[in-house]
């Protein structure tokens, strides 16, 4: 399969799960309803504070947009190769001659693209309401910020498919982890402020880095070069795990004969 | 019985992530940013949310008893025997509350080990009635949402939004004054408001005589909710049968 036919069919299964998760009230609340009411507690809670602790409002908006991203990551990827057993479509799909891996790839971008449409949201929600300035202290670097963000965030949904897969109940998990991830990757918090051991776990972790990356092109004082390339070099490191999982998960599935099972 | 059958959570590899798990860490994240964002204690927000994370069970749990029946096929069977509509309606309630309130004892013990949480000891009783309320209040808006549900093609959004708005509009993480008016006014005419204010001043040493009226408050309106499901349930099933859309998915 040549590259621009690969580039092809993933942009086309990015769009075509995209438009799936629009026509879904569930990833609407996800991903357009809860970071508006997550930004309105932040704006609040950080007023009440008597300032934004040293933050501006973008801050906020910008973190309760990335809670928006990485809620819409769990859910939309963790479910993906099970929904495609409730369809009936993964026995199809897995046998096709295209790779399987790129449409997995496809899908979770889908998913990640979709989750950064709250982020635009929870932008015009922060001027409208609050009457937040938009400004980009490096815009140059945001589109750059913004594409790493999606990349790293698209692969580690690749790895969050391919190992939640194993575990019956993919949404529980996705119950499970959405608070610690808001949480260790410093999306409204700063990290600083965490025990000392949290600090190398949100190092680990896409949103860690695709937040520094966003937020170091709007508001930071230096441009987020090492956000970036963490953004990257997490998006490879990823990737290849997600590929070793998805190996095993279809050979597991294949010699138990259950990969059309629920 | 309906408990375990229609609540899709009721076993531990979905219970334990989603009501052990989930609290634990929804704790953890507001305690964090509450104490940081308003150098308050973060046992203000240990507080709010322990109480909140009985919604879990009582609004999801409810929803999904009630509007379970119909995506399980078994409305139809249910609704045609000559069982008491009341006592169907309302034998829902009781495992719900008994799981908010245990998802809600568990929040508060974490948040009394590591977030600071204290509780005078001579309102323990006035604490666990606020709760008691709290838990019945919350569970009667997720039956109302249940028999909403009845009609849309998915019911956990709403339950969902219910749950958003509780963390919101409730007092539950920003004291209810600090509010815009029409925040406060939604507030007050949600379960949860009166009930969590009273747990707040019970544990501070409030007695029965000082948060009584907030108790009763939060009585009439988990009662008004429930009153309010039920006769929206009647509904729905009497005009079902009418246009024969009782099993429409």
């Amino acid at each position: 399969m040549s590259g621009a036919r690969s580039l092809r069919l993933i942009w086309f299964v990015t769009w075509f799960n995209v438009r799936m998760l629009l026509a879904s009230e569930f990833f609407v609340l996800l991903t357009f309803i809860g970071p508006l009411i997550y930004a309105t507690l932040g704006f609040f809670l950080f007023r009440s504070g008597g300032g934004t602790a040293g933050h501006t409002l973008l801050y906020v908006a910008l973190g309760a947009g990335m809670m928006g991203v990485w809620s819409t990551t769990l859910f939309g990827c963790g479910g993906a190769i099970a929904w495609q057993r409730w369809e009936g479509t993964l026995e199809l799909l897995v046998n096709a001659p295209t790779r399987y891996d790129f449409i997995l790839v496809g899908q979770t971008f889908g998913a990640v693209v979709f989750g950064f449409y709250g982020i635009v949201a929870t932008l015009i929600w922060g001027v409208v309401l609050f009457g937040m300035p938009i400004e980009a202290t490096f815009p140059l670097i945001l589109p750059l910020s913004l594409l790493a963000a999606v990349v790293s965030l698209g692969s580690l949904g690749m790895l969050i498919a391919t190992t939640f897969v194993l575990y019956r109940h993919a949404n529980a998990l996705g119950n499970l982890l959405e608070y610690p991830i808001w949480l260790v990757a410093g999306l409204l918090v700063p990290v600083a402020t965490l025990p000392f051991w949290v600090r190398p776990l949100s190092w680990l972790l896409a949103p860690t880095w695709g937040m520094e990356a966003i937020r170091g092109a709007a508001i930071g004082t230096e441009p987020p070069i090492l956000a970036i390339v963490m953004c990257f070099a997490l998006a490879v490191v990823y990737y290849l795990a997600a590929r070793v999982a998805l190996i095993y998960v279809l050979a597991k599935a294949r010699r138990d004969a259950t990969l059309s099972l629920q | 019985m309906s408990y375990g059958m229609l609540f899709n959570w009721a076993r531990p590899s979905i219970y334990i992530p989603t009501l052990i798990g989930g609290p634990t860490f929804q704790l953890l994240f507001f305690a964090a940013l509450g104490s940081y964002a308003t150098n308050r204690s973060p046992a203000y927000f240990a507080i709010g949310n322990a109480v909140q994370v009985s919604a879990l069970a009582g609004v999801f749990g409810m929803t999904m008893a009630i509007a379970n029946e119909r995506w399980f096929g078994t409305l139809p069977a249910v609704l045609a025997t000559p069982a008491n509509r009341l006592a169907l309606f309302a034998g829902r309630f009781m495992p719900f509350v008994l799981n908010g309130l245990f998802v809600s004892l568990y929040a508060f013990a974490l948040g009394v080990i590591f977030l600071g949480v204290r509780i005078a000891p001579g309102s323990l009783a006035v604490v666990g009635l606020g709760l008691l309320v709290t838990v019945f209040s919350c569970t009667a808006i997720g039956a109302l949402q249940g028999a909403i549900s009845l009609r849309l093609r998915d019911g956990l959004f709403g339950a969902n939004l219910v749950m958003m708005s509780i963390l919101l509009f409730c007092g539950v993480n920003i004291p209810l004054r600090e509010l815009p008016t029409w925040m406060q006014v939604v507030g007050n005419l949600l379960p949860f408001t009166h009930g969590l204010e009273a747990v707040r001043q019970a544990a501070d040493g409030a007695g029965l005589g000082q948060v009584g009226g907030l108790i009763a408050i939060e009585f009439g309106v988990g009662c008004a909710y429930a009153a309010a499901a039920f006769a929206l349930f009647r509904f729905l099933e009497v005009s079902s049968r009418r246009n024969a859309t009782l099993d429409v998915r």
